[in-house]
């Protein structure tokens, strides 16, 4: 017996003819099935139908579509097989799905001549949802085709296409390694950071303040020492802690003497393609202590210079020098001269140029005082002394051109003389000719027990004496 | 044999009908809790009561052992990494189960109204007419894009993706699809499986 069932919605009318396995009974289950068709009005007037092929590709576009719809994620059709007889698409505008159906025309096979194009029908979500909801009817439905259940299916993992293509995933490491290649070629162009060795602070003012000390007899030792520079020739490191010769008359002499010595040492050498340029240190009686080329071209020519013969050999160690030198810049060019010019005096040394007479008397007393050997002990007359110097400075002291702190560190004899007067900052260093201390220096060599006070002039005006080594308990 | 009404459900048998996704772990994954906070965001909505009627839902669907009142239920919305007050702790598959059994009830409820905002939506669009000429959908998405500034965290890169008023509206028609498609018959089972597309191995 034949029996149809219907399922019925506004947009969806789905029909399905079949044989009753029981005739006696409307309500049995379809025991085949003979054709099913399917009308979409609204969106269509042509009627889908088939048979339980049509039928079973229908309900697995259908569901497939529908959780695709809820999740965003397609399901992939399996690859190397036909074409489903339907198969529903996303449409182009937003809500818009293409349900396209290959058409196959009853009875006959497959042929170029009768072979229809697929039928495409644009749906609506709402329309969509009507035909879904028809298909999960039937399959909800038992008593119609119970071999029929909703085969839903979470989609694999390894069958999701990652959502972002491979370019665009890729593109965060490409732009790292590019940023990193483009870093190194930028940096290769950055020259290394020249490194030098400077000396420690301590080191290199001890053995400096140790020979200048106004008085004391230059050290036996002392020549021999600073001759230790010329042992590489072209190292003037060690010469820089040595004391300038800032006298300019001095300088002018030793110019002349030694341009006129490397003049006559160099007559019959080969000429040089180009100037030499090599800063050299000279001592008082005009010994080259010294040299350091200034071009690449003195380096390679060096040895066709009077420079190494005339360099003093030292006797032992590379010790910092200690006597006090001249620096001048020698060049020697293609014509066979031989230029010798100073260089640049420190700035401190020009104010002492201008009047010699004070400058040095200011410039060996105001010298660095060598460390104390022989100290004061006794408490009460660290305390007689320091009020002794107090009265003795304030009794001289005129008005400072000063806008800070002068502190200077005054070295006084047991017997209350100044030895030696060393200033501790700058600007202390800058004005100790306006304040009184010069003029009371009187035991310059005294070897007697010594003690050191600090005094303050301070901006405001007022004297501050104190020990150098604190109030003694 | 028909009956004249259904037996009442057990919530075992409710929640029979959905099958274990086979996940390594019982955590829901990320996707799947934004998209159940989403449409229970879109159901509130579109029903000024919705929240009282998840509750009553819960209650009449016997899931009170899942969903245990008013504050339970914010703290499994909270699973949602774009809210504000996100929860660190995890949903499991079992609470995951009872949400999509209320939101599939509440949208097999609301079908109607559902089906009018889709169509309404369809005819001005084929018209290229904004949606504010539609008083529902209008009033529909307004209120979908205050629930969303409300609740969602500003600075989460996934809510940045929102800032603009087309770009919610866009995700608030996207919802309004999903609640249709979940109002069938069988919605809750592909509600389901949809939530473990490309999660499953």
């Amino acid at each position: 017996m034949t029996v149809q069932r219907q399922y019925t919605l506004p947009h969806c009318n789905l029909v399905l003819e079949g044989l009753s396995a029981d005739a006696n009974d409307p309500l049995s289950p379809l025991a085949v099935l003979m054709n099913a068709e399917c009308h979409l009005p609204g969106a269509t007037d042509a009627t889908l139908a088939g048979g339980r092929e049509f039928l079973d590709s229908l309900v697995t576009a259908v569901s497939r579509y529908g959780q695709q719809l809820l999740s965003g994620v397609p399901h992939p059709r399996t690859t190397g097989s036909a074409p489903p007889m339907v198969e529903i698409k996303p449409g182009d505008l937003p809500y818009h799905h293409h349900l396209i159906v290959q058409q196959q025309p009853l009875g006959d096979r497959v042929n170029d001549v009768n072979a229809l194009p697929p039928l495409d029908i644009q749906l609506t979500t709402v329309q969509f949802y009507d035909l879904m909801e028809a298909v999960d009817q039937l399959l909800a439905d038992t008593q119609t085709l119970p071999d029929m259940k909703a085969q839903f299916q979470a989609v694999s993992r390894r069958l999701v296409r990652p959502t972002e293509p491979m370019t665009k995933r890729a593109a965060p490491a490409a732009l790292g390694a590019a940023a990193l290649a483009a870093a190194g070629l930028a940096l290769f162009f950055v020259p290394p950071p020249e490194f030098e060795p400077t000396r420690p602070e301590s080191e290199a003012s001890a053995p400096a303040a140790a020979s200048a000390v106004p008085g004391e007899p230059p050290r036996a030792d002392g020549e021999e020492t600073s001759e230790a520079v010329a042992a590489n020739g072209d190292d003037l490191d060690r010469l820089e802690g040595a004391p300038a010769i800032t006298d300019a008359a001095t300088i002018a002499l030793l110019q002349s003497d030694v341009t006129q010595r490397l003049q006559e040492a160099w007559a019959d050498a080969p000429r040089p393609s180009g100037d030499l340029a090599y800063r050299m240190a000279v001592s008082e009686d005009s010994d080259i202590l010294g040299y350091q080329y200034e071009n690449d071209l003195a380096l390679e020519e060096v040895d066709n210079t009077p420079l190494p013969e005339l360099t003093f050999v030292p006797v032992a160690g590379a010790e910092p020098v200690r006597e006090r030198v001249a620096q001048f810049v020698a060049t020697f060019t293609p014509d066979g001269e031989v230029r010798l010019e100073p260089t640049e005096a420190p700035a401190e040394t020009d104010a002492s140029e201008a009047d010699t007479s004070e400058a040095d008397t200011s410039e060996a007393d105001a010298a660095e005082l060598p460390a104390l050997e022989d100290k004061v002990t006794d408490g009460d007359r660290i305390r007689e002394l320091n009020s002794d110097l107090y009265d003795s400075i304030l009794a001289e002291l005129e008005p400072l051109s000063a806008n800070e702190d002068l502190r200077f560190r005054v070295r006084l004899t047991e017997t209350g003389e100044v030895v030696g007067y060393e200033p501790v900052n700058a600007a202390a260093g800058l004005l100790a000719n306006e304040t009184p201390l010069p003029n009371l220096v009187t035991a310059a060599d005294s070897t007697a027990n010594q003690a050191d006070f600090q005094v303050v002039f301070t901006e405001s005006g007022v004297l501050e004496v104190n020990p150098w080594d604190g109030w003694p308990q | 044999m028909p009956v004249d009404s259904p037996p009442a459900p057990q919530p075992p048998l409710v929640l029979d009908t959905l099958a274990n996704p086979g996940l390594p772990s019982d955590e829901c994954p990320r996707r799947a809790r934004i998209q159940l906070d989403l449409l229970l965001l879109a159901i509130e909505a579109l029903d000024l009561g919705g929240s009282e009627a998840m509750l009553g839902t819960a209650r009449d669907l016997g899931l009170e052992g899942l969903v245990k009142g008013r504050v339970h239920l914010w703290l499994l919305r909270g699973t949602n990494p774009m809210r504000r007050y996100s929860q660190r702790q995890p949903l499991n598959i079992e609470e995951a189960k009872a949400l999509v059994i209320i939101i599939c009830t509440l949208a097999r409820r609301l079908t109607v109204v559902v089906r009018q905002l889709l169509v309404g939506y369809q005819q001005l669009s084929d018209k290229q007419l904004s949606p504010e000429h539609h008083f529902r959908l209008a009033d529909y998405l307004s209120r979908f894009r205050s629930h969303f500034r409300a609740r969602m965290n500003p600075r989460r890169a996934g809510v940045i993706a929102y800032s603009s008023d087309e770009k919610l509206d866009e995700l608030a028609l996207q919802l309004l699809q999903e609640l249709l498609l979940c109002a069938g018959v069988l919605g809750p089972q592909r509600l389901w499986n949809s939530l473990f597309d490309g999660e499953v191995s």
